[in-house]
């Protein structure tokens, strides 16, 4: 049997392909929401999965530093430490911090970590340029994002920072640059007042001790011994929220993702409704061009059947290339947003799934035209 | 076996109920015997396309009897369970313009009624090529629509209708689009048809010049049938 959606398609391939290519790149925009929804995620899980701890022990009664603010003394490391089933316990600091850049200050999120300890928030593998840090002041590692380059002085506070290594894809998980520092300098920055608000302090007798706190100690556990169970231990005796790896994957995947999932979320259906809405209206003027055809179809005694598959084949094909300009649009531009973009098959392929059936709905409106269609229009000109 | 290919009885057409009640065909009756060529005239909106969309199947009567050939089509309601089985399969139709599906090429807008019919594609792709010769329209089986003159696709458009072995073929001013001496080879074609295919043809025409090459000249006066001789038949 003659492929009638084929000669169709052929016979105005021109104008149908720039129609997929319109539809595609709407498509494409729906894969890269997509894409910015899935980079949220790995984004989020970077510094967790770095750093690479069993435990996050944190101020009672919080959520943890990626959720709230936490306080922690760092010679608790030490009670951590020796507790049993324990293997490696160090202390951290997380804060945001502006780091001058020419014209503007750019935003980052400081790690603070013992350069000495058994725990590392910089992951080898990152590391692009130049080294980890190996003294106690004035180093920095930042990530490629930030702008700075190896050996770029950087004033913090009130002092200058010489950057030692420089990491990539190292961020944070609301998006920003992460840089490193040393513990010691990290409290500094976040805990140690001016001069001036010290002779305040201590002339009201307030004693500045906040430069032994850090937002967290995080741990790993021996081989053998239950994560949770040992949770339970640090959480019965230590009066502290711990947190294991799974479950902080958790507070940043629900608790701060999840607006912003929702946000894309509904976003990515508008735009796949509106796109719906679009080859459905395609499909409509396609089929409104060819109504004296569809009339002179049935009049002749063409089965229902044969035209309307003719529609539905349109309207799919119709989805199908707009699906395959959408995916090349999506791989050209992915990488130019200033987010980071993931594009995963999977989530191409749940889209396709989508475009199919939204592709038959929208057949609907084409089909009950076809159906409709008077063959007695055919008649009498 | 009964050489009428078309018989009509007692066939009424109104439109709308009560005070709007338009009647437009009353009591026509007729036969048209196969190998017939008969023309239909009348002033327009006498009813001309009515009754043909009747005898097509495509409009409903409101009483009376159609038969096609030796099948009773119509008896005060559809006696034919599926009209557009009738239509694929016992009729032609030719329009005033040539109406040809413009994104299929020639040999597949005569092909693609077979194929419905169920016809394979090689077969179906002989005989299309059997009637493009005879109409001699066979250089241009793979051109498209666009590509012919308004003759050559009202040739294409008469393959068309032939494709599929009508018993009837009806022609809804098929000359209308094409100038005098056109018109005339396209008439002669028909005529050569309905004898050489003994096909049954209704022409509707408002074109005298091809009165004379038509068997009868069938005419709707107050509303109902009337066969008008013509002197001058051409032979």
């Amino acid at each position: 049997m003659i492929n009638l959606a084929r000669r169709d398609i052929e016979h105005t391939l021109g104008k149908f392909v720039v129609t997929a290519m319109g539809v595609g790149m709407l498509l494409g925009i729906v894969l890269i929401m997509i894409g910015v929804y899935r980079g949220l995620i790995v984004e989020a899980e970077v510094l967790l999965d770095d750093i690479n701890a069993d435990l996050w022990i944190v101020q009672e009664n919080t959520m943890g530093p990626f959720a709230e603010s936490s306080r922690v003394y760092e010679d608790f490391k030490d009670i951590i430490y020796v507790m049993r089933g324990i293997d490696k316990s160090e202390a951290m600091t997380f804060q945001n911090i502006q780091l001058p850049h020419k014209d503007k200050p750019v935003r980052a999120v400081a790690v603070g970590y013992d350069i000495y300890g058994k725990i590392s928030p910089i992951n080898p593998n990152r590391l692009i340029e130049g080294r980890e840090l190996k003294n106690d002041h004035y180093e920095i590692v930042v990530t490629n994002k930030s702008g700075f380059k190896l050996n770029d002085k950087i004033k913090l506070g009130r002092n200058f920072y010489t950057v030692v290594g420089v990491t990539h894809k190292s961020v944070y998980s609301n998006g920003d640059p992460l840089v490193y520092i040393s513990l010691k300098d990290a409290q500094e920055l976040q805990f140690l007042y001016s001069n001036k608000e010290i002779q305040n302090n201590t002339a009201r007798g307030v004693k500045n001790s906040d430069s032994v706190l850090v937002n967290a100690i995080v741990a790993t556990v021996k081989p053998g011994f239950n994560i949770n169970e040992v949770a339970n231990e640090i959480k019965k005796w230590q009066h502290k929220s711990v947190y294991t790896a799974k479950e902080q994957k958790e507070i940043l995947t629900k608790n701060l993702v999840e607006r912003s999932s929702k946000q894309i979320g509904l976003f990515t259906i508008i735009l796949v409704v509106v796109s719906t809405i679009i080859i459905a209206l395609i499909i409509y003027t396609m089929t409104l061009e060819k109504m004296k055809e569809i009339s002179i179809m049935k009049l002749m005694g063409l089965p229902n059947s044969l035209i309307v598959s003719m529609i539905v084949k349109e309207t799919l094909i119709l989805g199908i290339f707009a699906f395959v300009f959408g995916n090349i649009f999506s791989h050209l531009t992915y990488d130019k947003f200033p987010k980071l973009v993931v594009l995963y098959a999977y989530d191409a392929l749940l889209l396709f799934g989508v475009i199919v059936v939204a592709s038959v709905l929208a057949s609907f409106v084409g089909v009950k035209k076809v159906i409709s269609a008077d063959p007695a229009a055919a008649i009498g000109g | 076996m009964s050489n009428t290919a078309i018989k009509v009885q007692n066939l009424v057409k109104n439109f709308g109920k009560g005070d709007s009640l338009v009647r437009v065909i009353e009591n026509a009756s007729f036969e048209i015997q196969k190998g017939e060529i008969v023309a239909l005239i009348a002033p327009s909106g006498a009813g001309k396309t009515t009754l043909l969309m009747m005898i097509g199947c495509v409009l409903e009567p409101t009483s009376g009897e159609i038969w096609l050939g030796e099948e009773r089509v119509y008896g005060n309601k559809w006696v034919a369970k599926d009209t557009r089985k009738i239509r694929r399969e016992k009729i032609g139709f030719i329009f005033q313009a040539h109406y040809l599906i413009p994104f299929l090429n020639i040999i597949e807008n005569v092909t693609l009624l077979p194929q419905a019919n169920g016809v394979s594609e090689k077969i179906s792709k002989e005989k299309a090529m059997e009637l493009l010769k005879y109409l001699e329209i066979d250089d241009k089986a793979y051109n498209m629509s666009s590509q012919l003159s308004g003759g050559q696709n009202q040739r294409v458009a008469i393959a068309r209708a032939l494709a599929n072995n009508p018993q009837i073929i009806l022609a809804d001013e098929p000359t209308a689009a094409l100038d005098g001496e056109r018109s005339v080879s396209v008439i002669k074609m028909l005529k050569k048809i309905a004898r050489e295919q003994n096909v049954a043809i209704i022409t509707v025409t408002h074109d005298d010049r091809i009165l004379p090459y038509c068997d009868k000249i069938m005419k709707i006066e107050n509303r109902t049938i009337v066969f008008q001789d013509s002197d001058e038949r051409i032979i």
